[in-house]
C-alpha cells in the first residue's frame, strides 16, 4: 500500500518534460495520477522518477480542428465528458468520458493518462479504437509522430511510447451523422467494466466495434463487422462476438462469462447504434 | 477476520396449504483458523432465531464448527441472525413454490399469534413482545403487492428480457445483548449491564455520564432527548460524556443493538432516581407532602396552588447551596443507575424488495425495497430511520456484492476495497420506510434494538425478489452474493444448458 521511494519533478513545457525524461530512462508520466498511483501502491510501478505535467496549460484543450476534433492530453475526463465540441462532434467519446470512474476520478484524471497508461479495462481505448483515432506523440529533437489507435494499443499497459516520449493530443473523427453506442457493463457505478463495448454504425465508413477488457488490449471485433459488412443483422452479427478474445477470469467474472455477455452487449450496442 | 460463512441444511415441516408446522436446521459453520472474541458464539445467537416469526410446533437446531484453514469469521451486524433468516426466508420461499400458493399467504397463515407479554419459545428464549401481521400487511400493502404480481405476470406473458421478482422476508432478531445470566451461560467473558449517572447542575444544565459509548449510533441525540423529556429541561441544555472511564461509570460496550434498551433503561432508572430525590425537596421547600405534589413539564406544583411551583433547576441549585435540607438529604442532585435486563428485546417486521433481472446478462436492478420494522416505541424516528438505512444497505451488499474469495492456491483475491465490493448509493433504491409500534415489556422505555434489523432482514428478501423474478425459467436458487454471473448461471442452467 506504500509506493518504494520516488523523485518528484514539475515541468513547465513538454520539451522541458522530454528533455527529464530523456536524462532518466526510469521516470514516468504523471498528469492525474488515477492510473499511475494505484500501480505504485502496489508496486507493479517502480518508477525512479515522476515528472509531473499537470500544470502544463497548453494541454488542455478540445477544439474542431479541420476534419476532426482535436483534444489535448491532459484534458480532465469531466471537461472531455461535458465538451460541446464532443457532444455535437464526436458524441460517443463525451459519453464514454462520463462513464469513467466517479466524479471524483473524473475530475483529476485526464484523457491523455487513461490512453497512455493503455489499461485494456479502460473505456476510453476502446472508444478511440473504434473510432479509428490517432495519438499525436512527441519525442526529442522536435520529433511528432501520428499512431493510430490500431497501433498504439499493444498489449497489457503497453502503449507504444518511448521512455522519452509525450502523448500530447488525442485527434478523433468527427461521427455527428453516425450512429453510436458505448455500453459498459460493471457492478457498481465506479468500477472499471467486466465488459464494454463501442459501436458505429455504418454509413459511408463501415461499421465499427471495439471490445474493453476481453483481451490484453482494446479489441476490434473483426468478425462481427465482417458480418455487419456482409449485411447481417445485430442478432446474427454478434454471434461472433466472442471470437479472437482472451478475456481475464477474475473475482468480478469468469471469462467464459464475458465471452457469452459480450455477445449480449454487441448485439444490444448494435441495436442503439442503428437506431440514433 | 469477516462474518457469515455457513452451509445450512433445513428441513419445513407444512401442511398441504402451506401453514407451517416444523423446522430443523443443521448448519455447518466456517470458524476460520482461530477463534477470534465470539467466533463459535455466532452461530449459537442464530440458533434463537430460526423459527422467525412462525407458529411452529416443532423446532431443532444443531451446528458444527469447522476449522480451516481461512480468515476467522466473528460477529458482523446481525451476528448469527441474518444467516439464520436468510435460510429460514429463502426456504419459506421454497415451500411457497412447493405448494403452489404466493408466499405472502403461506406467511400469513404461518404467523405466530400477537403477545404483550413475554412468551417462551420453541427456540429456548422468551420472546418480549410481538404482532408480527400488521407489519406485514402494512409492507405489502405499500408495495401495492397484488399489483406488482399482476405486472409481473404480463412481463412473463411478454417474455420481456427483464423481470421483476417480489422478495418477501419476515424477520424476528432479538437485540439487546444480554441479560448477564445468559451471558454466564454461554462463558461469555462479561456481564451485559449497562450504567448512567445524572448529574443536575447548579447552572440548570444537565449533565449525563453514560456506561455505553456509541460510534456513529446519535446516542448524545437520543440520550439527551429521553433526559429533556424528564426532567422538562431543553436538550439543548443536556451535556452527555462517554467513553472516558476515568469519568463514566463502567458500562459494556455498544453492539448487539443494546445501548438504547440497556442504556436507555438505565438512564431512565437514573432519571426517576433525580425526579423522586427531586420531590422530596420539592416538598420540603414549599412545606406540603409529597403526595400533594404532581409533576409536570419539569415542574413541582402543589395541588390547587398552582403558583407554588419549583423546577428541576431550581432544586438543582437549592440542593448544591445544601442551605436549607430535609433531616438526612444528601446534598446534590445527582443519581446513578444500572440496569441488567431481564430478557433480551425481539424485534420484528417484513421487508419487501422489488427487483428486475435482465434474463440475458443476469443483472439486477433494485427497484424499490420497502421496510416496515417494529423495535417497539421510538425515541427518535431519524435516527431509527437512519439505522434501518444502514443496515438495509449493509444487508443488500451482502446479498449482492461483499463477497471472501480466494483462489485456488489458497491466496485472497478480494483482500482490497477494489475486489471486495462495497456498494454506494449509486447501487442503492431509495427506501422505503414505515413502522408498527409494539412496546417491549423488558424495559421502562418500551423500546427494543435497530441498529441490526436491515442486514438481518434484506439479504433474503434481495435474493428472494431475484428468484421470483426468474422461476418460472425453471430457477429455484441462487447463490449469494447473486452476481450477475450466479443469476446468468442459474438461468442457464434451469434452461438445461451447459454445467
Amino acid at each position: 500500500m506504500i509506493p518504494a521511494p520516488f523523485e518528484y519533478q514539475r515541468v513547465e513545457s513538454v520539451d522541458h518534460a522530454i528533455q527529464v525524461l530523456s536524462d532518466e530512462p526510469e521516470a514516468k508520466i504523471l498528469a492525474g495520477g488515477h492510473s499511475l498511483l494505484p500501480l505504485m501502491r502496489v508496486r507493479l510501478a517502480r518508477p525512479s522518477l515522476l515528472v509531473d505535467i499537470s500544470r502544463i496549460q497548453d494541454l488542455k484543450y478540445v477544439k474542431d480542428d479541420g476534419g476532426q476534433v482535436a483534444i489535448g492530453a491532459l484534458t480532465r475526463h469531466h471537461d472531455v465528458a461535458n465538451s460541446e465540441v464532443l457532444q455535437e462532434l464526436c458524441p460517443i467519446v463525451a459519453y464514454a468520458a462520463g462513464e469513467i470512474g466517479d466524479p471524483q476520478v473524473r475530475h483529476v484524471g485526464t484523457i491523455g493518462g487513461s490512453v497512455a497508461h493503455a489499461d485494456p479495462a479502460s473505456d476510453m481505448p476502446t472508444v478511440l479504437l473504434a473510432l479509428g483515432a490517432e495519438m499525436v506523440v512527441r519525442g526529442p529533437d522536435g520529433n511528432v509522430r501520428n499512431v493510430p489507435a490500431g497501433d498504439f494499443f499493444r498489449g497489457l499497459f503497453e502503449p507504444d511510447l518511448a521512455t522519452n516520449e509525450v502523448l500530447t493530443e488525442i485527434r478523433v473523427p468527427k461521427t455527428a451523422d453516425r450512429g453510436w453506442s458505448y455500453l459498459k457493463f460493471h457492478r457498481r457505478a465506479q468500477d472499471w467494466a467486466l465488459v464494454g463495448v463501442a459501436a458505429l454504425a455504418q454509413n459511408g465508413a463501415g461499421p465499427a466495434v471495439a471490445l474493453t477488457n476481453m483481451a490484453d488490449r482494446p479489441l476490434r471485433a473483426a468478425g462481427v463487422e465482417e458480418e455487419l459488412t456482409g449485411g447481417a443483422d445485430p442478432a446474427a452479427a454478434s454471434q461472433r462476438a466472442a471470437e479472437g478474445t482472451s478475456p481475464p477470469t477474475d473475482a468480478f467474472a469468469s471469462a467464459e462469462y464475458r465471452q457469452e455477455l459480450v455477445k449480449v452487449l454487441v448485439r444490444r450496442a448494435l441495436e442503439e447504434a442503428q437506431s440514433r | 477476520m469477516h462474518g457469515r460463512g455457513v452451509i445450512h441444511d433445513i428441513e419445513v415441516a407444512a401442511t398441504e396449504e402451506g401453514k407451517i408446522l416444523g423446522f430443523r436446521v443443521k448448519e455447518l459453520a466456517d470458524m476460520g483458523a482461530y477463534f477470534q472474541l465470539l467466533t463459535p458464539g455466532i452461530p449459537e445467537l442464530g440458533g434463537w432465531v430460526y423459527m422467525g416469526p412462525y407458529d411452529a410446533q416443532a423446532y431443532w437446531y444443531e451446528f458444527t464448527g469447522v476449522m480451516t484453514t481461512m480468515t476467522p469469521t466473528d460477529a458482523v451486524r446481525g451476528a448469527g441472525r441474518p444467516e439464520a433468516t436468510y435460510v429460514l426466508e429463502r426456504a419459506v420461499d421454497a415451500l411457497a413454490r412447493h405448494v403452489g400458493k404466493d408466499p405472502a399467504e403461506i406467511r400469513r397463515i404461518s404467523f405466530a399469534p400477537s403477545h404483550a407479554d413475554a412468551k417462551p419459545s420453541l427456540m429456548g428464549l422468551q420472546i418480549d413482545s410481538a404482532d408480527y401481521l400488521p407489519a406485514f400487511e402494512r409492507a405489502l400493502e405499500l408495495t401495492d403487492y397484488e399489483q406488482l404480481r399482476k405486472e409481473q405476470a404480463a412481463r412473463r406473458e411478454s417474455g420481456d428480457v427483464k423481470q421483476i421478482g417480489i422478495g418477501l422476508s419476515s424477520y424476528i432478531e432479538m437485540s439487546g445483548l444480554a441479560p448477564s445470566n445468559i451471558l454466564g451461560a454461554l462463558r461469555y467473558a462479561a456481564g451485559g449491564w449497562e450504567a448512567a449517572q445524572v448529574r443536575c447542575q447548579p447552572s440548570g444544565k444537565v449533565t449525563l455520564f453514560i456506561g455505553t459509548s456509541p460510534h456513529g449510533q446519535g446516542h448524545d441525540t437520543t440520550w439527551s432527548q429521553i433526559a429533556a423529556d424528564e426532567l422538562g429541561v431543553h436538550p439543548d441544555d443536556v451535556e452527555v460524556l462517554h467513553g472516558d472511564t476515568s469519568i463514566t461509570p463502567l458500562g459494556m460496550d455498544t453492539y448487539g443493538s443494546r445501548s438504547i434498551s440497556i442504556g436507555g433503561a438505565a438512564l431512565h432508572v437514573a432519571l426517576q432516581k433525580i425526579k423522586d430525590k427531586a420531590r422530596t425537596l420539592a416538598a420540603h421547600e414549599l412545606e406540603v407532602s409529597e403526595d400533594d405534589l404532581e409533576f409536570e413539564d419539569g415542574a413541582f406544583r402543589v395541588h390547587g396552588a398552582p403558583d407554588k411551583v419549583r423546577t428541576i433547576p431550581d432544586l438543582a441549585v437549592s440542593a448544591w447551596t445544601a442551605h436549607d435540607l430535609p433531616e438526612g438529604y444528601e446534598p446534590d442532585l445527582t443519581a446513578t443507575a444500572t440496569w441488567d435486563p431481564k430478557n433480551f428485546t425481539w424485534p420484528f417486521g417484513t421487508h419487501v424488495c422489488v427487483a428486475e433481472v435482465d434474463t440475458e446478462t443476469g443483472a439486477t436492478e433494485l427497484l424499490r425495497y420497502v421496510a416496515v420494522d417494529d423495535c417497539g416505541v421510538v425515541i427518535n424516528p431519524m435516527i431509527v430511520d437512519g439505522q434501518v438505512h444502514g443496515g438495509v444497505a449493509h444487508g443488500i451488499a451482502e446479498a449482492l456484492y461483499e463477497e471472501v474469495i480466494y483462489d485456488e492456491a489458497g491466496n485472497l483475491v478480494t483482500g482490497t476495497l477494489t475486489q471486495y465490493l462495497v456498494p454506494s448509493a449509486a447501487e442503492l433504491p431509495s427506501f422505503e420506510l414505515d413502522r408498527t409500534e409494539t412496546p417491549s415489556p423488558t424495559n421502562p422505555l418500551g423500546v427494543k434494538g435497530i441498529g441490526e434489523a436491515g442486514t438481518i432482514a434484506a439479504p433474503p428478501a434481495v435474493v428472494n425478489a431475484i428468484v421470483d423474478a426468474v422461476s418460472h425459467l425453471g430457477v429455484s436458487d441462487v447463490g449469494k452474493p447473486a452476481t450477475p454471473e450466479r443469476v446468468w448461471r442459474a438461468i442457464r442452467d434451469a434452461k438445461g444448458g451447459p454445467r
